[in-house]
């Protein structure tokens, strides 16, 4: 322990030795600085290891994709400043900009962007988000390089490659026509391999890292806060105009809500959404809500009697309202949603549920009609219950949800809550009736949420349905965006039609920002970051 | 005493081992484990994950290894946050609950005793009262409620103190240290005023009465030391509760003690951290016990080491 003790005072002096410098060579004018409410403490700050939204916003700050997003979140240019893929979509070539260096000045060269995906591939590293290079981005010889196992794979079998300092090629086995958002710092933060090499996994410390984006790390409190300050090294360092930022750690959004009163706080992670109106009655213009990339629905299972019949599933979609759900019982400003992915780009046509504009007398009377055709009746009424965690919103949902199969089918519904995990391995042991489910995308438009009903997801759905696996196969091999959508809203509507699930809303990002900070554009990555903001 | 002090400790081994044994198997009994996120992971990933935290071997082997690396003083890694080990935050969180609690520990202690005298000795007096009115509210207001509504006053309409966060400066404690203290204030001054109106009436204080000592005397000497115990036994535990942190308490006002680790982390089945906040936490009960002991053995010359 005393050594240990001693190591840790050792780095905090270090850590503190870097800050120094890190003001030291900021210019002498006031320093500005911004406080952004950041919710729960990061789980972890490996960029390679990362699979929070939130954290994103740090890894953002910090280091630097081949594209990135601006303030609205459309991407552009990022370390690379061109780039071109080939006629077939299958190859990529991005080229970086003159110059680029890492924090510590280091040359940033391409092939700390192939160490980055190989690191992340790696099955040593264990990254919840080894998928990315396989199956998003499907890499030639990505899932090969997994299934070798754990350091057998070879890097250079994997189609991701620097042909010199600026180049960097990337081999697809299908095409990816959003692949501009699966190359940003998110996906695809580069490695500086002398320090993980030194320092191992603890190369993310405060004291060890190094990185390339406009800021760099110089604070990890746990439950605490994350200090970050200007990198001067950054390409593009002279338009940065917040030299320090500080995510403080906002577990209670109550809170999180009295410290933006107080000014502790220039933006929040969070409105509580049991004062949404209160609040925006209150702070008008400061409130910031916008549709997010996460649906969530009702699934149902249907491996279990009796809702492996297709008019039990029907019947009880038809038993939800979802206006009224979202107006009279949830009131989160979520919006209601009629079909299953988010509608959130333009360019996709998205197929609508039937009975989404039903009336409750329509919605009584042919849901009763379905379940009298499946042997339920008022002498027989069919028993569900509905499986969610104990969050306040999903609870709330899920009981909305139950108190209308009820009152417009009779059937009698009930509402287990259970913690997160045990609710989660409800699910996956297989036993439940129908689950109160969601799921964030990682790209806007479709794709990424069709992809996880696939049987090659192992999402837990059992569902194999051959003439939606050949849609998705033939939109895969689709480079040409227009096309690849059409295919996908075939399948959409393939996917409600089964009624293996039934849609109910779109979630929202709520945030309240400051007027004096500028720059901070609603979007739907919900992606803000400080670089582009400024605070007058 | 000090020989008291070393069997108490030698004593307290098999406890401890206990106490491990059963958080451990407990904690994996509890469904889910710390893997499972929202979206399923596929079954070659998840399969790494585990394998990388050993979560793959049989239960008693991943207990030897935990055994093993205890006896090293290495806690293991947390599996939640992934950025920290157990140690380290450990390392990080007891000094601010520590130093939360201590200064609650000794506001609470001062206060309640001098309202738990003050009532004794004028019983349904004003002041009696009052404390008693103070004491109840401190007991029957949970502090999730005193703790917002203190941050509403004090933090956004007098602007005295921030509302939260924890910047070391002595304005960012006081809020929380008086929310803490709060309910220990109604527990100590209850247990004082109840057991100083018993020691008034014992025969020795009677006794003292009659030899003619003074009522101060009396009253701080001879009384008080008698009314002392039961709170002694009342401040052992409290102590090693509130200086091992309070997760309400932590999460209204951004305290980054290690009080959330223990619902955070058995939310989170993040074992490690729960096996090594449970055993610090039965370690302070233990040290806390021992030293109430002998604080009580000084004070009652009824009790002995022996």
């Amino acid at each position: 322990m005393g050594t240990k003790f001693a190591r840790g005072l050792g780095k905090a002096l270090l850590g503190a030795a870097i800050v120094a410098t890190a003001i030291a060579v900021t210019p002498a004018s006031a320093e500005t600085v911004i406080n952004r409410g950041f919710g729960a403490s990061p789980d972890t700050l490996d960029p390679h290891m990362n699979f929070g939204a939130r954290e994103g916003w740090i890894q953002d700050d910090i280091y630097e994709g081949l594209t990135a997003a601006d303030a609205k979140g459309e991407m552009g240019p990022g370390a690379a400043d061109k780039w071109e893929a080939s006629d077939d979509g299958l190859t990529w070539t991005f080229h970086l900009r003159d110059g680029l260096k890492w924090s510590n000045g280091d040359p940033l060269v391409a092939q700390d962007y192939v160490n980055g995906v190989i690191r992340q591939l790696e099955p040593k590293t264990a990254s919840p988000r080894a998928y990315y290079f396989s199956s998003l981005v499907p890499l030639v010889g990505g899932q090969e390089f997994i299934d070798a196992g754990e350091g057998k794979g070879d890097p250079s079998t994997v189609g991701i490659s620097a042909p010199d300092d600026k180049t960097i090629v990337m081999k697809l086995k299908a095409p990816q026509p959003n692949m501009l958002f699966l190359v940003e710092s998110y996906h695809i933060p580069p490695l500086h391999k002398p320090s993980f090499d030194k320092f191992g996994a603890d190369f993310i410390k405060p004291e060890n890292i190094v990185t390339n984006g406009a800021y760099m790390m110089t604070e990890n409190v746990p439950q605490s806060h994350v200090t970050l300050v200007k990198n001067p090294h950054y390409w593009n360092a002279a338009n940065v105009k917040i030299d320090k930022v500080v995510y403080v750690v906002t577990e209670d959004d109550q809170t999180e809500l009295k410290r933006y009163k107080a000014g502790e706080l220039q933006t929040t992670n969070e409105i509580p959404s049991d004062q949404l109106d209160a609040v925006k009655e209150e702070f008008g213009k400061e409130v910031r809500i916008t549709p997010y990339l996460e649906s969530q629905y009702i699934s149902f299972n249907i491996t279990k009697a009796p809702f492996d019949n297709v008019k039990v599933r029907q019947a009880l979609a038809i038993g939800i309202d979802r206006q009224i759900l979202q107006d009279k019982i949830l009131k989160a400003g979520y919006q209601a949603n009629c079909g299953y992915s988010p509608p959130n780009d333009p360019r996709y046509h998205q197929p609508q549920v039937p009975e989404c504009n039903m009336t409750k007398e329509e919605r009584s009377a042919k849901g009763k009609a379905l379940l009298a055709e499946a042997g339920f009746g008022p002498d027989n009424p069919l028993k569900v219950t509905i499986e969610t965690s104990t969050d306040n919103t999903s609870k709330k949902l899920a009981e909305g949800v139950a108190l209308m199969w009820k009152q417009y089918l009779g059937v009698e519904a009930k509402v287990n809550a259970q913690e997160f995990q045990a609710w989660m391995n409800t699910f996956y042991a297989g036993g439940w009736d129908v689950l109160n489910d969601n799921l964030i995308g990682d790209m806007p438009g479709p794709e990424s949420h069709l992809a996880y009903m696939r049987p090659s997801a192992e999402s837990g759905y059992n569902w194999k349905n051959d003439e939606f696996e050949g849609l998705m196969d033939k939109a895969a091999a689709e480079p040409d965006i227009a096309k690849r959508y059409e295919i996908l809203a075939q399948a959409e509507k393939n996917l409600l039609d089964y009624y293996l699930l039934t849609p109910l809303d779109v979630t929202v990002s709520r945030h309240l920002v400051k007027p004096a900070v500028k720059g901070w554009e609603n979007n739907i990555l919900d992606v803000h970051p400080s670089k582009l903001m400024s605070v007058e | 005493m000090f020989a008291f002090a070393i069997r108490r400790i030698i004593g307290a081994i098999p406890t401890l081992f206990a106490l491990i044994v059963i958080s451990f198997f407990i904690m994996r009994v509890a469904p889910g484990g710390p893997f499972s996120g929202n979206r399923k992971l596929t079954a070659a990933v998840l399969e790494n994950m585990n394998k990388a935290y050993h979560l793959d071997e049989p239960v008693w082997m991943q207990f030897g290894r935990y055994l093993w690396s205890l006896v090293h003083f290495d806690f293991g890694p947390s599996m939640k946050y992934k950025d920290f080990s157990v140690t380290e935050l450990i390392v990080q969180g007891i000094p601010v609950s520590l130093e939360v609690g201590l200064w609650a520990m000794l506001f609470a202690t001062i206060t309640g005793i001098a309202l738990g005298i003050a009532g004794a000795l004028r019983r349904n007096g004003a002041t009696d009262l009052t404390a008693g009115i103070v004491a109840m509210t401190g007991i029957a207001v949970p502090t999730f409620v005193i703790g917002p509504l203190l941050q509403i006053v004090f933090g956004l309409q007098l602007r005295w103190f921030p509302v939260a966060g924890w910047d070391g400066s002595l304005n960012a404690k006081i809020l929380p240290v008086i929310v803490l203290a709060l309910p220990n204030i109604a527990y100590i001054s209850r247990l004082t005023r109840g057991s100083m109106i018993e020691a008034l009436r014992t025969n020795y204080v009677r006794t003292a009465r009659a030899k003619g000592i003074g009522p101060q005397r009396v009253i701080w000497k001879h009384a008080l030391t008698g009314a002392m115990l039961p709170v002694i036994a009342y401040l052992g535990p409290a102590t090693a509760i509130t200086v091992t942190g309070s997760v309400v308490i932590e999460q209204i006002f951004g305290i980054p003690g290690i009080g959330r680790y223990f619902v955070e982390g058995a939310s989170n089945r993040d074992y490690p951290l729960v096996m090594g906040v449970t055993i610090l936490y039965g370690g302070i009960v233990i040290l806390a016990n021992i030293i109430t002991d002998i604080a009580r053995g000084m004070l009652d010359p009824k009790v002995s080491y022996e």
